[in-house]
């Protein structure tokens, strides 16, 4: 009896001593501190022999890999500093009038492509470079011109980085909007995407994540379009307007008051873009907010080719005049404002919709309309994304607008 | 011996979470594939197609309610033809046990444990199985039971959400643009339903094995459903041409998704964890099925003894598959293959019982795995 319950006590000993180092969960630990978390990538174009001149043999040798007809890139990157990113309001850490270094750390390299400039940079620093919390993505407007196919698949292929990241393109260096510290946040890459994150929420700006963009430029019937920004002098950050694509080369972009219009064909809510609206003088003008849009496009076969009904309706309020010219006192007035802004509007979406039309992208998504409601004409005449590209320019556009201005304010007249 | 036991709700709960399993992951590309964004409705085709093969052993085995298809086939088509065909199902299920734990393993080499070798996550997933079917069918049945609502409710709750960033548009035309794949992409999501021939293990240890096809159709409806509901919700927020360009495009979907008031920013992490209960599950039955049928064809009063004994086997088959993409190619012809075994033979068997007028006895409350 003795020697069983020796031999018992033994046997679960023995167990938990096996089981321990891998219940305790410390064998694989990896410490914060010893990653380098990325908060924010910029892509720059570089140029080639400056580049090869930088670039030490990592990946490959120098002089067996011809540098890529697209050229070189410049990759800077934000890694968080642990610590030094304050959790609460209440520690000071890293806060006040901060300069970029104080809770992030930019480094830059070159490559000869995304990846190829990760490499680089993971051999000149110690900890491993982890994607889980990348934010933001800029780049350039010259590299995004060029080509994003390279950017798109690194991304992509990488399980870290997730889809609701944001991609942008910006004008000028994109590095710089890696240096910029606004003093609003803390974490530079954080006041880049709230500023695009609020955007949506005032209804500036469409949501376009990365996988959306993805998922657009993956469309036979629509093509992508990313956020356009340029950074101002106070390190603030300025939606430019939409930076829209042709399969993935940037093609053109558009104006920030275009943004809007781009909205309202969408029917996108909420909506919150202010226009002037011209009356009779020069003096007669007032300003409106759309609060609420809607939109139904429905297509018809003319001729053989695509035509487009959209019909916009937009609610208003007013909120402000110029002069004291206008009384706005009763309803023929109000009615009045109302067909201005429908007539301006009318020729002002036309007129996106034409720009879209000559460039040959058609970021709104008009072909993958026709592919879901014509099936047959689609599958008969376009069938591929080079198809719908050609058959876009041709493409003819109805667009009715009906605004109805619904409040006017705290002012009686 | 065990006596009689498993209900109709758990012969159902058996069939949905051996159907759900390492294949939802992939399974928006394969309907895709087939049809751009008609996957929901190839999804419901393939649906079709696998009730019909599961109607057929359910048939068999209400015909026979006291044997399972590795006996009954005996009395049907003979003794050697008979021990033919039970070989290849075997084989089958032990190939496609293998295919499961490979599958599995790159899954979660390539998303979340980076440094651990494919090696170490398969054979430990082999294991853990080959631990839980020491036990009877009874123990079986409840297992399964356990683990189906920590399969639904998370699944639905990500499509739920998901559905914010939804799109109609994308589901449009409702039987896709180019239906070149049509068939091929049927018979390979179909394939992945093939689990469901388990029930031929559970139709002789239920109390009433007359409801049988009650339980194959409710297990079929929701695991079909919850099959259809991911196709619809992945194409409808990706489009179909961006799925094409994912390997796993619900665990992409799951990483899209976020906890309302940004809790979680993204969900995939969650739903690997569920899923890891759904391979799990599905992993179990198949090599619990695998061990079951060889006792059975060997005459053999318990299957425990082979539980270890085929883990060697079943491991290096995980492991002759040289790439992902190589596996995939396995992984579908396997399937389609399948379909011949899983369909195929119990629709012969049941047509030649029919004309021989071969049945067998009534159900007395007896006990099962008797050995005449």
């Amino acid at each position: 009896m003795r020697t069983r319950k020796w031999i018992k006590s033994i046997s679960v000993l023995c167990a938990v001593i096996i089981a321990t180092p891998f219940l305790a969960g410390c064998w694989d630990r990896l410490e914060i501190e010893e990653r380098a978390v990325v908060l924010g990538v910029s892509i720059d174009t570089v140029d080639t022999e400056e580049a090869e001149q930088e670039e030490d043999e990592v990946s490959h040798v120098h002089g067996t890999l011809p540098a890529p007809r697209k050229g070189m890139v410049r990759v800077a990157v934000q890694i968080a500093l642990p610590g030094r990113i304050p959790l609460g309001p209440g520690e000071s850490g890293g806060g006040g009038k901060g300069s970029v270094g104080q809770t992030v750390w930019v480094i830059d390299v070159v490559g000869h492509s995304i990846n190829d400039a990760f490499m680089n940079l993971q051999q000149q620093i110690s900890s491993r470079l982890f994607f889980g919390h990348l934010r933001v993505i800029v780049v350039s407007e010259a590299v995004a011109r060029r080509g994003l196919e390279n950017v798109n698949d690194y991304f992509r292929r990488n399980s870290e980085v997730r889809r609701m990241a944001w991609l942008m393109i910006s004008k000028g260096q994109a590095r710089k909007l890696m240096m910029a510290a606004p003093p609003l946040e803390r974490v530079p890459t954080l006041y880049l995407m709230s500023t695009l994150d609020e955007g949506i929420r005032m209804g500036k700006f469409p949501k376009d994540f990365i996988g959306m963009f993805w998922s657009n430029v993956s469309k036979k019937g629509q093509e992508g379009f990313l956020p356009y920004v340029e950074i101002k002098k106070e390190q603030n950050v300025e939606i430019k307007g939409l930076a829209y694509f042709v399969d993935d080369h940037m093609v053109g972009v558009t104006k920030p008051l275009e943004i809007a219009g781009y909205l309202a064909v969408k029917g996108i809510n909420p909506a919150g873009y202010r226009v002037f609206v011209q009356l009779d003088g020069a003096d007669e003008a007032v300003m409106t907010t759309a609060t609420h849009r809607r939109s139904k496009i429905s297509v018809q076969i003319k001729d053989d080719v695509p035509h487009f009904t959209i019909d916009i309706g937009i609610e208003l309020n007013l909120e402000g005049k110029v002069s004291e010219n206008v009384q706005i006192d009763n309803p023929a007035v109000m009615q009045m404002i109302e067909n201005k802004q429908e007539e301006a509007s009318v020729i002002f979406y036309s007129n996106i919709i034409k720009k879209s039309q000559e460039k040959g992208s058609d970021y709104f998504g008009f072909g993958e309309i026709v592919r879901a409601k014509k099936p047959q004409y689609w599958n008969k005449r376009i069938k591929t994304a080079e198809g719908w590209r050609n058959m876009y320019k041709d493409c003819t556009f109805d667009v009715k607008v009906s605004m109805k201005v619904r409040r006017i304010g705290m002012k009686g007249k | 011996m065990e006596p009689r036991q498993i209900t109709v709700i758990q012969a159902s709960a058996v069939l949905v979470s051996t159907i759900i399993g390492v294949g939802v992951l992939a399974l928006p590309l394969f309907a895709v594939r087939a049809a751009d964004s008609g996957g929901p409705l190839v999804t419901f085709l393939a649906v079709l197609l696998a009730f019909v093969g599961l109607a057929l052993i359910t048939w068999l085995g209400i015909r026979f309610p006291d044997q399972t298809i590795i006996r009954y086939s005996e009395v049907i088509i003979g003794r050697w033809l008979a021990w033919i065909g039970s070989m290849l199902i075997i084989l089958f299920f032990a190939v496609l046990t293998s295919l499961t734990a490979r599958e599995f393993g790159e899954v979660v080499v390539t998303s979340v444990l980076k440094s651990t070798p494919v090696e170490v996550t398969v054979i430990v997933m082999l294991l853990l199985a080959a631990i839980s079917t020491r036990h009877g069918i009874t123990t079986f049945a409840h297992i399964h039971t356990f683990y189906v609502p920590f399969l639904l409710i998370p699944v639905l709750v990500i499509v739920a959400l998901s559905l914010k960033n939804a799109e109609a548009i994308n589901l449009l035309p409702i039987w896709g643009n180019e239906q070149g794949g049509m068939l091929k992409g049927t018979l390979t999501v179909a394939a992945l339903f093939q689990g469901a021939f388990i029930l031929t293990a559970v139709i002789p240890a239920m109390k009433h094995p007359e409801k049988a096809m009650k339980a194959s159709f409710w297990g079929m409806v929701i695991a079909g459903g919850l099959y259809i509901v991911i196709v619809a919700a992945t194409i409808s927020v990706f489009g179909s041409e961006e799925i094409k360009q994912l390997l796993w495009p619900t665990l992409e979907l799951a990483k899209a998704t976020t906890l309302p008031a940004n809790i979680l920013e993204r969900l995939d992490a969650a739903f690997l964890a569920v899923w890891v209960t759904a391979v799990f599950t599905t992993l179990f039955s198949s090599y619990f099925f695998t061990i079951y049928a060889m006792s059975h064809l060997f005459r053999l009063r318990e299957h425990k003894l082979f539980s270890y004994f085929i883990l060697p086997f079943v491991f290096v088959m995980a492991m002759l598959p040289q790439n992902i993409i190589q596996m995939y190619e396995i992984i579908e012809s396997v399937g389609r293959i399948g379909l011949i075994i899983t369909t195929g033979y119990p629709g012969l068997l049941l047509i030649v019982s029919i004309l021989r007028k071969k049945r067998g006895n009534r159900v007395a409350d007896k006990k099962v795995d008797q050995i005449d």
